[in-house]
C-alpha cells in the first residue's frame, strides 16, 4: 500500500509534468513558428532591396548599380547570400559572401513568381532561400527576365531556437522542482495531525497514555473521538469482565465449600441427595446470571441505532409461540421511530426478560409501550400484565439480590436482576410498580448517550 | 410417540435418550446437524429436541431446512447461553419452545409432552375421550375414574390414538411412531397391542373405543371431551 505522502507526491508530479510539458511544447512551437516567419519576412525584404539596387543595362544584362545596405553580402562566410541570374541562365551575379560555396539557386521564375525553399550546398551547408522572378519593361522577350534570390544559413535560426529551448526548459524544470518541494512541505504539514494520531496510538500501546490527547483538526475529530470512545468502552468492558469473573469465583466458592464439607463430613446418602442438587442448582443459577451480566455489551460506540419496534415484534412473536397454550393477548404500542442506541443483544435481553415475566404471570393480557422521551431525551419502555403483580419489597429484593432469590419458577427472578444490571450499565432506570391492569408494570428509561 | 434428539455432547445425549425412553418415547438420536437433518427428513417424528450449537450444521439451520421441506413436527431447542437474541432466532427459524441448559429432566419432559399434545390439538396435559382419561405427565390411564394398568407400548399406542382421536391411523403409521428406526417391524405386534387395549379399557365390550377399519387401520371412536 502506497503511503498517503507518496500518493500525493506522485499525483502532484504527474499533474506538474503534464502541465509543464504541454506549456513547454506550446511555447516551443509558437517560438519556432514566429522565428521562421520572421526569417521569411527578412529574406523577402532583402530580395526587394536587391531588386531595387539592380538595373538592366543597355546590353540587356542586369547589373548591381547601387550599393547594398547590408555589409554581410560582401563578407565571405557571413551566412547571408545574394544571387541573381537571367532566365537564359547567363549573366549571373553572385554576392561576394558566397565565396566558393557551390549551390544551385533557382532560376527561370516568371514575373512576380516567388519560391521559398531549403537547399543543401555540396559542402553540407543548408540554406533557406527566397527567390523572386523579375522583368524590366524594356527587357527583350519572355526569356529576358531575371530570378533574384537571397539566402541565409539555417544554422543561425536553429541556434536561436535551440538557445530559446534551453532557457525555456531550464526554467520550467526549475519551477517544477520548486513547486514539488513546496507541495511536499505543504503535505507534510497537512498530514502532521495523522502522524500525531499514529504517535498517540503507539504511546497508548506502550501504556504511556490512556487515550488520544491534544487537539485535532475538525476533519479528524470524528475519528479520534470514536477511537477514544472505543478505547474507553473496551476498558469498561474489561473492567466489567474482571468484576464478573471475580463475582463468579466468589459466589461459586460457597456452594463448593458446602459440597466439599458434605462429602468430607461423611454425610449419609440421603443427606447428600438433598445437599448436592440444591447446591448444583445454586451454582447453575449463579453461572447463568454472571454469564448474562458479563455478556451485556453496554456499548454504543459506532453502532447504528436499533429499531425497537422490530425487536419487540420478534420477541412477542417468539413468546406467543412458547405460551401458545395460554392464548395471551399481547398489544404492542411501539412507535416505529423508537430507537435504542446500544447493543441489539442488550435490547433483546431487556425486552425478552420483561416480556417473558409478563407472559408468565399475566392472566390474558400484556401491554408493551415504547416512546422516545422528548423531555429527558431517551427511550421509555413499559411492560405491563394483568397478573397478580409484584410487591415493591419483593421487587426491591429481587433487584438487589437477584441471583440468590431467582429460581426457574420463583417469579420475577434472575431475569429482572439481569435487566436491572443492563439498564444500569446504560445509565438508565427501572421502576417496578402496579399498573392499571392490576399486575406488574415495569417502566424502563434509557437515556441517550 | 417417536422423538428425535440431536445433541453433540455424548453424555448428555445418552441421558436424554434414557429419560425420554423412560417417559414412553421411541428415540432416534444424532450427534451432528447433518445426520439430524437427514433423520428428520426421512422419518415421521412427533417431536425433535435440537441443541443449537451442533457440529457440521447449526441447530438453527437444521430447523430452517426442515421447515423449508414442509416438516411440521414440533421442535424444542436446547440452548447453553440462554441469550434472548439466540432464543428468538431459534423460534423465528421454526422452533416451538426452548429450554436453557442445564435443565431439570422433569421440566424438559413437561415441555416435550406439552408440544406433542399441542401438535395434536390438545391444550391440556390430560387427554379425555369419553370415559377414558390419559394423563401425559403421570402416564396414568383411567376409565370411569378407575385406574387401568398398561404396559409402556400399550400406553404409547393409546396415547397416539387419543392424540389423533377421530382420525384413521394405519398400522404402518403406528409402527413408525411407536418404534425407533432400527426396530424389527412386525405388524402382528400392533394387532396384539390393540387387542390387549380393548380388553383392558373395555372388559365388558360396552364402549367399544377402538374401531378396526379393514385394510386401512384403526380409529378411536370416542369424542374428545373439552377440559
Amino acid at each position: 500500500m502506497l503511503s498517503l505522502n507518496a500518493r500525493l507526491i506522485l499525483a502532484a508530479s504527474i499533474v506538474l509534468a503534464l502541465f509543464f510539458g504541454l506549456t513547454g511544447f506550446t511555447l516551443d512551437s509558437a517560438y519556432t513558428h514566429s522565428a521562421e516567419t520572421a526569417l521569411k519576412d527578412r529574406l523577402q525584404g532583402r530580395v526587394n532591396v536587391l531588386v531595387a539596387a539592380s538595373e538592366l543595362g543597355e546590353d540587356g544584362v542586369a547589373r548591381l548599380t547601387n550599393a547594398l545596405p547590408e555589409v554581410r553580402f560582401f563578407n565571405p562566410g557571413s551566412d547571408l547570400y545574394a544571387y541573381f541570374v537571367g532566365n537564359n541562365n547567363r549573366h549571373a551575379w553572385r554576392s561576394p559572401s558566397l565565396g566558393s560555396l557551390d549551390i544551385r539557386f533557382p532560376s527561370g521564375l516568371a514575373r512576380g513568381e516567388t519560391a521559398y525553399q531549403k537547399l543543401k550546398a555540396t559542402d553540407g551547408t543548408v540554406l533557406q532561400i527566397y527567390s523572386l522572378g523579375v522583368t524590366w519593361d524594356d527587357s527583350p522577350g519572355p526569356r529576358g527576365g531575371y530570378t533574384f534570390s537571397v539566402a541565409e544559413n539555417v544554422r543561425n535560426i536553429q541556434e536561436q531556437i535551440s538557445g530559446f529551448r534551453r532557457i525555456l526548459w531550464g526554467w520550467l524544470t526549475a519551477v517544477a522542482v520548486i513547486l514539488l518541494a513546496v507541495q511536499g512541505s505543504i503535505m507534510r504539514w497537512s498530514l502532521k495531525p495523522l502522524r500525531r494520531v499514529a504517535d498517540d496510538l503507539a504511546a497508548i500501546e506502550h501504556g504511556k497514555q490512556t487515550e488520544l490527547q491534544g487537539r485535532y483538526p475538525a476533519e479528524l475529530l470524528p475519528l479520534t473521538d470514536n477511537i477514544n470512545a472505543l478505547i474507553r468502552s473496551s476498558r469498561e468492558l474489561l473492567e466489567r469482565y474482571r468484576h464478573s469473573l471475580g463475582d463468579l469465583a466468589h459466589s461459586l466458592k460457597t456452594p463448593l465449600a458446602l459440597l466439599r464439607g458434605a462429602v468430607e463430613g461423611h454425610k449419609a446418602a440421603d443427606e447428600l441427595l438433598e445437599i448436592v442438587p440444591e447446591q448444583v442448582d445454586r451454582m447453575s443459577r449463579t453461572v447463568d446470571y454472571q454469564l448474562q451480566r458479563a455478556a451485556a455489551s453496554g456499548g454504543s460506540t459506532l453502532v447504528a441505532p436499533i429499531n425497537v419496534a422490530q425487536v419487540a415484534r420478534k420477541v412477542a412473536a417468539a413468546l406467543n409461540k412458547v405460551y401458545s397454550d395460554k392464548a395471551v393477548i399481547c398489544h404492542l404500542h411501539v412507535d416505529e421511530e423508537c430507537e435504542f442506541h446500544g447493543d441489539e443483544g442488550d435490547l433483546f435481553e431487556i425486552l425478552g426478560n420483561l416480556l417473558d415475566n409478563a407472559f408468565k404471570w399475566c392472566r390474558h393480557r400484556v401491554e408493551v409501550r415504547a416512546a422516545m422521551d422528548s423531555v429527558s431525551t431517551g427511550l421509555t419502555l413499559s411492560v405491563e400484565d394483568d397478573g397478580p403483580g409484584i410487591s415493591p419489597d419483593v421487587a426491591q429484593e429481587v433487584r438487589r439480590r437477584g441471583v440468590s432469590i431467582g429460581g426457574a419458577e420463583s417469579g420475577h427472578g434472575i431475569g429482572l436482576a439481569i435487566v436491572d444490571d443492563i439498564i444500569r450499565i446504560y445509565g438508565g432506570t427501572l421502576e417496578v410498580i402496579t399498573g392499571t391492569l392490576g399486575g406488574a408494570l415495569m417502566k424502563v428509561h434509557l437515556p441517550n448517550r | 410417540m417417536r422423538a428425535l434428539i440431536i445433541e453433540d455432547e455424548a453424555v448428555l445425549r445418552e441421558q436424554l435418550v434414557e429419560q425420554l425412553e423412560g417417559a414412553g418415547y421411541a428415540i432416534d438420536a444424532a450427534a451432528d446437524g447433518d445426520e439430524g437433518l437427514y433423520l428428520g427428513n426421512e422419518y415421521p417424528f412427533d417431536i425433535a429436541v435440537v441443541d443449537l450449537g451442533l457440529p457440521k450444521l447449526s441447530g438453527i439451520d437444521v430447523i430452517k431446512e426442515w421447515r423449508k421441506a414442509g416438516k411440521s413436527f414440533p421442535v424444542l431447542i436446547l440452548t447453553a447461553r440462554g441469550r434472548w437474541d439466540e432464543k428468538v432466532e431459534g423460534l423465528e427459524a421454526g422452533a416451538d419452545d426452548y429450554v436453557v441448559k442445564p435443565f431439570h429432566a422433569e421440566e424438559l419432559l413437561a415441555r416435550i409432552n406439552a408440544l406433542v399434545r399441542r401438535a395434536g390439538g390438545w391444550a391440556q396435559p390430560v387427554l379425555r375421550c369419553g370415559p377414558i382419561t390419559l394423563n401425559t405427565t403421570t402416564q396414568e390411564v383411567e376409565v370411569d375414574d378407575h385406574r387401568v394398568e398398561l404396559t409402556a407400548y400399550e400406553f404409547r399406542t393409546l396415547q397416539y390414538l387419543m392424540l389423533n382421536a377421530g382420525k384413521v391411523v394405519s398400522k404402518a403409521e403406528l409402527i413408525e411412531h411407536l418404534y425407533q428406526q432400527d426396530f424389527d417391524r412386525d405388524s402382528n405386534v400392533i394387532e396384539v397391542f390393540i387387542r390387549r387395549l380393548r380388553t383392558k379399557l373395555d372388559p365388558d365390550s360396552c364402549i367399544n373405543p377402538i374401531e378396526t377399519l379393514r385394510g386401512s387401520g384403526y380409529r378411536l371412536t370416542l369424542q374428545r371431551t373439552p377440559a
